[in-house]
């Protein structure tokens, strides 16, 4: 009797089982709430997924239109939210459900190359196809895993895009004040920046009280570009060695905390929030602020709602000194192909038509997204004609230049993981606040940054040993 | 018409045949209802084994190795709980996590004083309980950039309101004194409404003969309230320390929205916050277990001893 009720018992818990792996297997792969990740099995069948916009599902489903009409493959698109993408991902990957070609941040991928997740994309893309695109787009996803150099090595995704941060000045706002443009192709050196920020910080309706500004930049996402601006930087070239701890950074940091506390140039300390001048310089309010693509299509609304107010274009950052050359930084996302997918070369053609098909460029450009991967369309049609026909600002080429030139990766881009970088940032506030000078604060952040720095390349060590 | 049968006849006719084929009936029945029996306890068996026991067996191995949540895990002994020994932001976040429990007895006062005031026939009472529950059927991300908005230092609607007053509120979420304060603030805020509703519950459950009687004997309000009131809602009060305690220190979602860096000088990040960014963006899943496993049995002896204190207090009006 009691082996009975125990075979009963085992043949029902059997059956609930295979019903509960019947259930987990049958989520399809539509693009649901819960959406089925894993690589198509049949011979032409891929899966996408991807983070964005309503843009770039238009422009992928050209991509992937062409894609299919041409190669005869069916792929299945998987869109999630953007903040919650890397954990799906990383779900996805340790479910062992990696779809076939999916999004990636150069700053992940060393994790990923090592655990044997993405597949080696060199054989699969001709290097015909490597020249036409941005230089720092294709460098974004070479790995030496051997040596643990990046920008060099194997290539392990393709460019989704290049986000160029560019620094912006308010046209409407100079001609009000009689002020002359600055010049678009010499920066401005930080003492004309001063200068001119403080000509335009003014009190316009008499009020007793300021109510425009010359600038009003956050430390986080805007300090990059004038330390690197100063010839300074967060880490050393063979990504091993903190070099915050430094007269240069520290002068150039105190130059960017004085800007509030010195000079009064931007709204307040308290008022430093990327939210608050973000909107200022919107509404009119500000002098100088940061440019970028996926801002043009807001910026150009509210141009057209307020011209009396507000009106834009784009210049290079402002160096230390005359001659010095200006920096910012680029960002990129990528796409890259799983190691295990059962149709790899396929995935990697998918791969290549989403960050080169001229279609979807052009849809991705037209729409503001983003600037064209592809060095020879941006150079020719685009920035003659399709461009300015589009809205993007009269010296739009400032973005192709840092694109092709002096762009420069986020610092903790290049190493397996950014939480050294994530250090510096914790308690800058009170640098900005004035309430510890920048010299003290790199010095106290030195150690600590070093340290997390040394863990990550341990780390990145014993991912490589373990596989 | 078997059980009306005369005892001598049922007798007569109960041969040993009859007994072995009425056990053997017996036990096809019961061996049926086994069955059904197992088939019903499989189902919460098996999600109790592989969505509690199998993850947290899986955790406490994970927790032992060094392992970035992609790739193979090493085993490396007790090195993660050495590195959060020593890590300061550990403690930092822990520190963070126990300060938000402030809000705890703050919320339960507030909501027992507003299921107090709703227990009573005041006009507009149901307009009120609505509208104190509303945030609780809100969404928690939504309610999150609303309160980042409303605690802009420039143009927010808390300091607005300050305002009226001539008081000059602080830059909340950009002040390392106020960040944490106000987390707590939109806490006790978004908590209000459920706590209400079971005091008011727990309040309106209380028979109006213990208030009858201690009006007899002289007593006032505040020791009806001392004296009955509060004892009799004990047991709400006793569940709702125990879930705010579980739930706060899970606390994760408006940290992140409102204050994605974890705020000014961290001084919002919470362990569940840390746990995530160590996991997810600094590719150190084994480390970020461990401090998880131990988040869960420091949350597990605190309300231990909570239930070890309510069994001491535990009294009966019979």
């Amino acid at each position: 009797m009691r082996r009975m009720k125990a075979a009963a018992i085992a043949t029902t818990m059997a059956g609930a089982l295979t019903l509960a792996a019947c259930s987990g297997g049958s989520s399809g792969g539509s693009a649901s709430e819960d959406p089925d990740t894993s690589g198509g099995d049949a011979p032409n069948e891929l899966t996408f997924m991807f983070r964005g916009g309503e843009y770039d599902k238009i422009a992928y489903q050209q991509a992937i239109d062409n894609f299919e009409a041409e190669t005869g493959a069916s792929v299945t698109m998987i869109i999630t939210d953007a903040d919650q993408y890397a954990t799906k991902l990383q779900a996805a990957i340790a479910g062992n459900k990696v779809p076939d070609v999916f999004y990636i941040e150069p700053g992940r991928m060393q994790g990923y190359v090592y655990a044997g997740v993405l597949a080696d994309l060199t054989d699969y893309v001709a290097q015909d196809v490597l020249d036409d695109i941005w230089d720092f787009g294709v460098e974004a996803y070479r790995f030496d895993k051997e040596t643990g150099e990046t920008r060099t090595g194997p290539l392990y995704g393709l460019p989704k895009d290049v986000g160029p941060f560019g620094f912006g000045y308010n046209t409407v706002m100079f001609e009000a004040m009689g002020l002359e443009a600055p010049d678009k192709d010499v920066p401005l050196t930080f003492d004309e920046f001063v200068a001119l920020a403080k000509e335009l910080t003014a009190d316009t309706d008499g009020d007793g009280e300021l109510d425009q500004w010359g600038t009003g930049l956050n430390v986080q996402w805007n300090s990059q570009a004038f330390v690197w601006g100063a010839g300074a930087d967060w880490i050393s070239d063979d990504q091993k060695t903190i070099t915050v701890d430094d007269a240069t950074f520290a002068d150039a940091l105190q130059w960017f905390a004085d800007l509030s506390i010195v000079e009064g140039v931007t709204p307040s300390v308290e008022q430093a929030q990327t939210l608050d001048t973000y909107q200022r310089w919107m509404a009119g309010e500000i002098g100088f602020f940061p440019v970028a693509p996926w801002d043009i299509a807001t910026y150009n609304a509210v141009a057209a709602d307020n011209p009396d107010k507000f009106g834009y274009d784009v210049i290079p950052y402002p160096v230390a000194n005359a001659g010095d050359d200006t920096a910012t930084w680029l960002g990129s996302l990528g796409i890259a192909v799983s190691e295990n997918s059962a149709n790899k070369e396929l995935a990697a053609q998918l791969a290549t038509y989403l960050s080169t098909d001229l279609e979807a460029q052009k849809i991705l450009a037209e729409n503001k997204v983003q600037i064209p991967n592809l060095k020879s369309y941006a150079f020719g049609d685009w920035i003659e004609t399709d461009a300015p026909a589009a809205g993007w600002p009269a010296n739009t080429e400032e973005f192709l230049q840092i694109a092709d030139d002096y762009g420069r990766a986020l610092p903790g881009t290049f190493t397996y993981e950014p939480g050294w970088y994530d250090e510096f940032w914790v308690g800058i506030e009170q640098v900005t606040d004035g309430q510890m000078t920048a010299a003290d604060y790199v010095a106290q952040k030195q150690g600590s940054m070093q340290q997390l720095l040394d863990l990550a390349w341990t780390n990145a060590d014993q991912a490589k040993a373990q596989g | 018409m078997a059980t009306t049968a005369p005892p001598d006849q049922a007798i007569a006719t109960w041969t040993k045949a009859d007994a072995k084929a009425s056990r053997k009936r017996n036990a096809k029945l019961h061996r049926k209802e086994y069955v059904w029996a197992a088939a019903f306890m499989a189902a919460p068996v098996i999600g109790w084994v592989a969505f509690l026991l199998f993850p947290m067996a899986f955790s406490i191995y994970a927790s032992f190795t060094n392992w970035n949540g992609i790739g193979k895990m090493k085993f490396i002994g007790v090195q993660n709980y050495v590195n959060l020994v020593s890590d300061p932001y550990f403690w930092k976040a822990l520190w963070n996590t126990v300060f938000y429990m402030i809000g705890i007895p703050i919320g339960l006062a507030l909501s027992l004083a507003l299921a107090l005031a709703l227990s009573r026939s005041i006009r507009g009472r149901t307009f009120f309980r609505t509208v104190y529950y509303i945030p609780v059927i809100s969404s928690l991300a939504a309610i999150a950039i609303l309160w980042q908005w409303a605690y802009n230092g420039d143009f927010g609607l808390v300091n607005q309101f300050l305002a009226v007053f001539g008081i000059e509120g602080p830059n909340w979420l950009m002040d390392a004194t106020w960040a944490k304060p106000a987390l707590i603030i939109m806490a006790v805020w978004k908590g209000l409404g459920y706590s209400m509703l079971l005091y008011l519950a727990a309040v309106q459950a209380v028979p109006q003969s213990l208030y009858e009687a201690a009006s007899l004997d002289g007593a006032n309000a505040w020791q009806k309230f001392r004296k009955i009131t509060l004892p009799m809602v004990r047991p709400v009060t006793f569940f709702l320390v125990v879930t705010n305690i579980i739930g706060g220190a899970m606390i994760f979602t408006e940290i992140n929205i409102m204050t994605p860096t974890g705020g000014p000088q961290w001084s919002t990040a919470s362990l569940v916050w840390y746990i995530w960014q160590k996991a997810f963006k600094n590719l150190q899943m084994g480390y970020a277990t461990s401090m998880a496993l131990v988040l869960g049995i420091l949350v597990l002896i605190v309300t231990a001893i909570q239930f070890r204190m309510n069994r001491a207090n535990n009294f009966s009006i019979d």
